[in-house]
C-alpha cells in the first residue's frame, strides 16, 4: 500500500478540482500548489542541507519579477520565461549562496535575512525597472507562444503547477535515494565527518541552494502569470515566515511534509480570514507549538501511528558525535 | 610513498605539533604510538587535510597534498578511518557503504567490486544491510567504519584507534583484518593505544611525545626497547 501512496495522491490531486465548479475553490487549489512548490524548494535548504534560510521569498520574488518584466518588454513565450526565471533566480542563488554558505547556523540565517531584505528594498525603490511599490500589473497569461495555448482559468494553472510539484517532488525523491542524497544527509547530520569522508561539503550545500532558489524562481513566474500582478510584497517578511512555517509544521526533510504544510497554511489563511491580522499571531503560535511538541512536523504523526513509513526525517539534534 | 616533513600544526595559537617528520613506504605498515595528547590524531588529520599545517610539507606519491581539500586527498587514495568510528546513527549499514564511495580514487576495483569486496571481508555487514548503524555493536561499528573507508578505494589507509572499546575477540578479528588489508597491498598508518598490538602488526613505529617524534625504529626493536616497555607496555 505504501508504494502506491504517491500514485493515489497524484490521482486524487488530478480529480480534486473536477469535483466542483466553484472558482474560488479552484483559486485556493492553485495557491496550495504554488506554495507547495515553494515549500518543497525551501525544504531542500532546511530539510536536506540543514540550514535555515530567511531569504527564500526573495528568490520567489525574483522569479515573479523576471516573468513580469520580460512579459512587459519582450513578449517571450511563457516557456522561455519560466526557464529564464529559474536561471536568473538560480544565478542570484549561486552568488548569494557562494558568499553565505561559508558560514553556518544562525549566522547563515541572519545573512540570508540580510540578502532578502536588500533584494526587497531594491525592488521597492528601483522604480524605473520594477515600478516600485505600485508593482507590475496586466501580466499576460502563461502561454506556449503568443496566444497559443494561453492559460486563462485557475484550472489550467492548477494543473501546470501540479505538474511542477509532482516533477520536483519526484526529483527530490530520486535525489535522496541516490548516492548524492546520502552525501546531502551526511552533510546535514555532521558536516566535519562528511568532509572527512571526502564529501565536498561546500559544493553540496551550494548545489542544494542553487536548485532550491531556481525552483523558487519558477514558482514566482507561475505566481506572477496567475495573479497577473506582482508587487514587492511577495518578498516581504510575511512570506518568508509563511514558507518556513509550511516546511517546519508540515515536516522538514520529507516530501509530503511541505505539501501538507502548504495545505494547512492556505486552509488556515482562508478559514481565519475573519480575524484579520490576528492570523499572523496564530501562525506564529502554530510554529512555536510545532517546534516544541512535534519537531518532525505533521508527517511524523503518520509515522507514529502507522509505523515506519516515511524516510529521510531529520535525526535528533546532534547526529553522530 | 607518504612523506611528512617538518610540519607544524596549531590549534588556534597553541602549537601542538612541532616540526614533525615521518615517512611511510609503499606496502608498509607503520604505527604511531604515544600517550594521550602526543599528537597522533592531529598528525593523521593533517595528512587527510582536515587540519592545515602552518609550515612544512606533506607529499604523497610525489605530489604535495598539504594544501589540498580533504576530498581531493581522498581522491588520491589517502583515507582516514576516524577515531571512535563516527558513524551516522540513523543511517543504515548499506547507506554508509554507499557513502564511503561518494568520492573514491579511480583505478583499481570498480564501485560494485568494492561493495562485494567489503561484504566478503565483513559478511555481517551484508546481513545487517538495512539496520541502522546506531544499533550495531561496537565491533560491528568498527567494521562498518573500515568498510566505509575501503569504499574510497584507498592506497594508504589511516586507522585511528581501531581497537578502542572493543571486546578481546573483536580485537583479534581486527588484527586479522589489518593483516589481510596489508596483504591486499594497502599501505597502513596505524594509531593505536594498544601498543603491543600495534607493534606486532607494524613493520616500523614512531614514538610521539608532546608533538615530536622521539624515537623511530623497526617494530621488533621497539617491542624490546626498555623506554617503550616502561612507558607503554607496562613491563
Amino acid at each position: 500500500m505504501q508504494r502506491y501512496f504517491p500514485l493515489v495522491a497524484i490521482a486524487a490531486a488530478i480529480v480534486l478540482p473536477l469535483l466542483t465548479a466553484n472558482t474560488y475553490f479552484h483559486h485556493l487549489l492553485v495557491l496550495w500548489m504554488l506554495f507547495s512548490l515553494l515549500a518543497l524548494s525551501l525544504n531542500v535548504i532546511i530539510g536536506y542541507i540543514g540550514e535555515l534560510s530567511f531569504g527564500h521569498a526573495a528568490f520567489f520574488g525574483i522569479g515573479a519579477y523576471v516573468a513580469a518584466i520580460l512579459g512587459m518588454h519582450t513578449g517571450l513565450p511563457g516557456v522561455v520565461e519560466l526557464i529564464l526565471a529559474a536561471a536568473i533566480a538560480g544565478l542570484f542563488g549561486l552568488v548569494i549562496g557562494y558568499v553565505a554558505l561559508r558560514i553556518v547556523g544562525p549566522q547563515f540565517a541572519i545573512l540570508t535575512l540580510g540578502f532578502g531584505s536588500i533584494i526587497y528594498t531594491i525592488t521597492n525603490y528601483w522604480v524605473d525597472v520594477t515600478r516600485g511599490p505600485m508593482g507590475i500589473s496586466n501580466i499576460q497569461p502563461l502561454s506556449v507562444s503568443g496566444d497559443f495555448l494561453a492559460l486563462t482559468g485557475a484550472l489550467g494553472y492548477y494543473y501546470v503547477t501540479l505538474f511542477f510539484v509532482v516533477a520536483f517532488a519526484y526529483a527530490c525523491y530520486a535525489l535522496m535515494s541516490s548516492r548524492t542524497g546520502r552525501a546531502f544527509i551526511a552533510t546535514r547530520e555532521n558536516a566535519p565527518l562528511a568532509s572527512s569522508l571526502g564529501i565536498d561539503v561546500f559544493r553540496m550545500k551550494l548545489l542544494g541552494f542553487v536548485v532550491a532558489t531556481a525552483v523558487a524562481g519558477i514558482g514566482g513566474a507561475l505566481y506572477a502569470h496567475y495573479l497577473t500582478v506582482v508587487t514587492p510584497d511577495v518578498m516581504s517578511l510575511q512570506y518568508m515566515a509563511a514558507l518556513i512555517i509550511m516546511v517546519i509544521v508540515g515536516g522538514r526533510g520529507t516530501i509530503a511534509g511541505p505539501i501538507i504544510g502548504a495545505l494547512i497554511y492556505v486552509g488556515l489563511l482562508e478559514a481565519l480570514r475573519a480575524v484579520g491580522p490576528l492570523r499572523l499571531v496564530i501562525f506564529a503560535a502554530l510554529l512555536t507549538l510545532s517546534v516544541i511538541f512535534l519537531p518532525g512536523g505533521i508527517v511524523s504523526l503518520w509515522k507514529k501511528w502507522f509505523g515506519d513509513a516515511e524516510t529521510g526525517e531529520p535525526a535528533r539534534e546532534g547526529g553522530a558525535s | 610513498m607518504l612523506e611528512v616533513k617538518d610540519i607544524v600544526v596549531r590549534y588556534g595559537r597553541r602549537e601542538v605539533i612541532h616540526e614533525l617528520s615521518l615517512s611511510v613506504a609503499d606496502g608498509e605498515v607503520v604505527t604511531l604510538i604515544g600517550s594521550n595528547g602526543a599528537g597522533k590524531t592531529t598528525t593523521l588529520k593533517s595528512i587527510s587535510g582536515l587540519l592545515r599545517p602552518v609550515s612544512g610539507s606533506i607529499v604523497f606519491d610525489g605530489e604535495r597534498i598539504d594544501t589540498m581539500q580533504p576530498h581531493d586527498i581522498i581522491a588520491r587514495g589517502v583515507v582516514q578511518v576516524p577515531e571512535g568510528r563516527l558513524l551516522f546513527p540513523d543511517m543504515s549499514v548499506g547507506e554508509h557503504i554507499e557513502l564511503g564511495g561518494v568520492r573514491a580514487r579511480s583505478g583499481g576495483r570498480t564501485y560494485s567490486e568494492r561493495v562485494d569486496w567489503v561484504h566478503e571481508m565483513f559478511p555481517i555487514l551484508l546481513e545487517r544491510r538495512d539496520q541502522k548503524a546506531g544499533t550495531l555493536s561496537g565491533g560491528q561499528q568498527q567494521m562498518l567504519a573500515i568498510a566505509r573507508g575501503l569504499m574510497a578505494n584507498p592506497r594508504c589507509l589511516m586507522l585511528d584507534e581501531p581497537s578502542l572499546g572493543l571486546a578481546p575477540i573483536m580485537v583479534d578479528l581486527l588484527a586479522d583484518t589489518i593483516r589481510s588489508l596489508h596483504e591486499a597491498g594497502i599501505t597502513i598508518l596505524l594509531v593505536e593505544q594498544r601498543v603491543d598490538l600495534a607493534l606486532r602488526l607494524a613493520h616500523r613505529g614512531y614514538v610521539l611525545e608532546t608533538g615530536r617524534v622521539v624515537l623511530e625504529e623497526r617494530a621488533e626493536v621497539l617491542l624490546e626497547d626498555p623506554r617503550v616497555k616502561a612507558a607503554y607496555l607496562g613491563a
